[in-house]
């Protein structure tokens, strides 16, 4: 089961974006902190499979501000070298990562503005 | 506080950080000849910076703060330099235990970091401007 | 949801029922109507081009939601949207136009 609407979908896909986006600050704040783990959220599918429990649950907590609550955010799996340190970040893969945030975000506000302006259109006398 | 303006925090909280070492680096540097004044007295003791992550609860995102400045425990290296006020009876004077090579190696991984940190900032500015904009113009 | 808004569009005709082709407006430009009637052709051009809406409208939003979900190609949700933008617009101004003439006949002495 997903967000019926499209606005719907649209708002919580850039819910999980914001959230990516402030794990991937922490982990490239982070880069030199010994033991520290990089973490990321689980993939934005896994989020829609059980969107209907957790939207209940949001819904109230939206004007509190505490969306972040849905999304899981688990240490990321190393595949690079692992520093001495047990430091597990890269910063080049945290940057790539940012940028991805950044492209899909342009397009989610894209979207948004696009049909909104379209209802908008449409219920214009 | 919603994830976009944690993210703000986080990477200010980066920034600063980074500052901080690039201060510890540049103490070091500046005193890389720094002997002492008396005879066979100490030299300056490297500094080094140890990072400690802060988990925020409410937000889930872990900013990052300086958890000590400590000084290098290594051995002073020894250099013959009977002219020096802190030479020794035998003209051996300690110097400071810094690496000139290794502060410009950890300089330059500072500065990398700092940059990628300021660079969540931009982009972190940027997405919640996005957001904002979408209200405007209609 | 969207689309649903736009059913207001939608003219129910009940002259005709004509066989002829009619001008399709988004194919790039009118070609002459080559019909029986003008008033046949005029309807259920307008209600063609009512419902090339809603089909553009349905199919944007379907990019889009997939795009949203994380896997459309970029091009392809700007195409898609931008058709629907320029199908809508159209739309809408043939309604505007529609409705004004409307009022007009309605007012003219019988």
């Amino acid at each position: 089961m997903e967000p019926v609407s499209l606005f719907d979908l649209a708002t919580k896909q850039s819910e999980w974006l914001a959230v990516r986006q402030s794990a991937i600050a922490g982990n490239i704040a982070n880069a030199n902190t010994p033991g520290y783990t990089a973490n990321d959220v689980e993939p934005f599918e896994k989020v829609l499979d059980r969107a209907v429990v957790s939207l209940q649950a949001t819904q109230a907590g939206h004007l509190g501000g505490a969306t972040n609550a849905s999304f899981k955010v688990k240490p990321d799996e190393a595949d690079g070298v692992i520093m001495p340190s047990k430091n597990t970040v890269v910063l080049e893969d945290q940057l790539m990562k940012a940028g991805e945030v950044r492209r899909s975000f342009e397009l989610n506000t894209a979207i948004v503005k696009a049909f909104h302006s379209m209802m908008m259109m449409a219920v214009k006398s | 506080m919603d994830a976009l303006t944690a993210a703000l925090k986080v990477a200010a909280s980066g920034l600063g950080a980074q500052s901080e070492r690039l201060r510890v680096v540049s103490e070091n540097l500046a005193n890389a000849q720094s002997t002492g004044t008396t005879a066979g007295s100490d030299p300056y003791r490297r500094k080094t910076i140890s990072f400690v992550s802060e988990l925020d609860r409410a937000t889930g995102s872990s900013t990052v703060e300086v958890n000590s400045i400590d000084r290098d425990p290594s051995d002073f290296p020894i250099e013959f330099q009977p002219g020096n006020e802190a030479a020794d009876e035998k003209g051996y004077v300690k110097m400071p235990n810094v690496n000139v090579l290794i502060e410009m190696a950890d300089m330059t991984e500072a500065n990398r970091s700092y940059e990628a940190n300021l660079q969540v900032v931009k982009q972190a500015r940027d997405l919640i401007s996005m957001t904002i904009d979408l209200m405007r113009n209609q | 949801m969207i689309v649903g808004g736009i059913n207001a569009l939608q003219l129910k005709t009940g002259i005709g029922g004509g066989t002829d082709a009619t001008t399709d407006l988004f194919q790039g430009g009118a070609a002459p109507v080559a019909g029986n009637s003008i008033g046949t052709s005029f309807a259920e051009m307008v209600t063609q081009a009512a419902s090339k809406t809603v089909n553009t409208l349905q199919n944007a939003e379907q990019v889009s939601m997939q795009a949203l979900k994380g896997d459309a190609d970029t091009r392809q949700v700007v195409d898609a949207v931008m058709s629907a933008q320029q199908a809508l617009q159209t739309a809408v101004a043939i309604r505007d136009k529609v409705v004004s003439a409307y009022l007009e006949v309605s007012r003219m002495g019988i």
